[in-house]
């Protein structure tokens, strides 16, 4: 049988799932499938991707202001914890 | 897995291993490059950044007997930030997002339709250069802190750090179908938001200008 078992509603439908790695082993395959047969599909599906990455490298491209460190080592010092009752 | 720390102020003690001072400060030092990642993308500016990763690291310093040694250090701290982050928006009630009847009509796909309609899509078109690629960081970090504060936050966890759907339910103490729901409705919201951006930086032109509906 060569038929697509997900329609394009279907599969689009999982697209997120599929890019995080949250589907299920017989969904990733069927998804998959779809996707060697529909080039529609596949490009939005490379498209999401690499709008995922876009997002990932720059959310998380951040540089740490140098005083911070200092006050959070200084703030550890006057705070100390708070002992539960024994 | 990571331990939660209690959401009240009353210390509850599950008997488990503890860190020693010392320990605790090497992790919590450690965990300072995440943990401002984290508040800057859910506060939106540095200044609040650091204020928020102070009240938090202050509120980790006092409940540090809930840390369970040989947990995610950094998971139980995400957790002390937003939770710290969801109090003083509270706090302050700032009105700078926007509101979710805007936002909540973006569909599956939202940017891929938008861009295909703008004629940014050809059928060989290489997939990285898309709208997002052609953004500056603020840019995207200003559509990201737009989001209502439960999609912001489940969002920015998503992006900026490698963690499972599970892990993120964690560390917002949500069940995991709620995760799911909250970042598939979030991206979305995230795209029409970068969308936007995009249009008031002249990256893509408005409807009106490019003669659409």
């Amino acid at each position: 049988m060569t038929l697509d078992r997900y329609t394009c509603l279907e599969t689009v439908r999982r697209l997120d799932d599929y890019l995080d790695r949250e589907l299920s082993e017989p969904e990733r395959h069927e998804v998959e499938r779809h996707l060697e047969t529909c080039d529609r599909c596949l490009q939005r599906f490379r498209f999401e991707a690499a709008v995922v990455d876009d997002l990932r490298m720059k959310l998380r491209r951040v540089t740490v202001p140098g005083e911070l460190e200092a006050r959070v080592r200084q703030l550890l010092r006057r705070g100390g914890p708070d002992e539960p009752v024994a | 897995m990571p331990t939660p720390p209690p959401v009240d102020e009353t210390p509850h003690t599950p008997p488990h291993e503890r860190v020693s001072d010392a320990e605790f400060e090497t992790l919590l030092m450690e965990s300072l490059e995440p943990a401002y990642r984290l508040a800057l993308r859910l506060s939106g500016n540095s200044e609040d950044a650091q204020d928020l990763v102070q009240e938090a690291a202050l509120r980790a310093s006092r409940f540090r007997h809930t840390f369970q040694k040989g947990t995610s250090f950094k998971s139980w701290f995400y957790r002390i930030i937003v939770n710290q982050f969801y109090t003083s928006t509270r706090r302050r009630k700032n009105t700078t997002t926007t509101s979710l009847d805007s936002l909540s009509d973006a569909t599956d796909i939202f940017l891929f339709a938008r861009s295909a309609e703008a004629g940014l899509i050809a059928s060989d078109a290489d997939p990285a250069a898309n709208v997002v690629s052609r953004m500056a960081e603020d840019d995207v970090a200003r559509a990201l802190a737009a989001l209502p504060e439960e999609f912001r936050a489940v969002a920015t966890l998503y992006f900026i750090d490698d963690l499972s759907y599970q892990e993120i339910a964690e560390i917002l103490g949500v069940p995991i179908g709620t995760v799911r729901s909250r970042l598939h409705r979030g991206r979305h919201m995230l795209q029409k938001q970068l969308w936007k951006v995009a249009e008031e930086l002249g990256i893509v032109r408005p409807p009106a200008l490019a003669g659409e509906r």
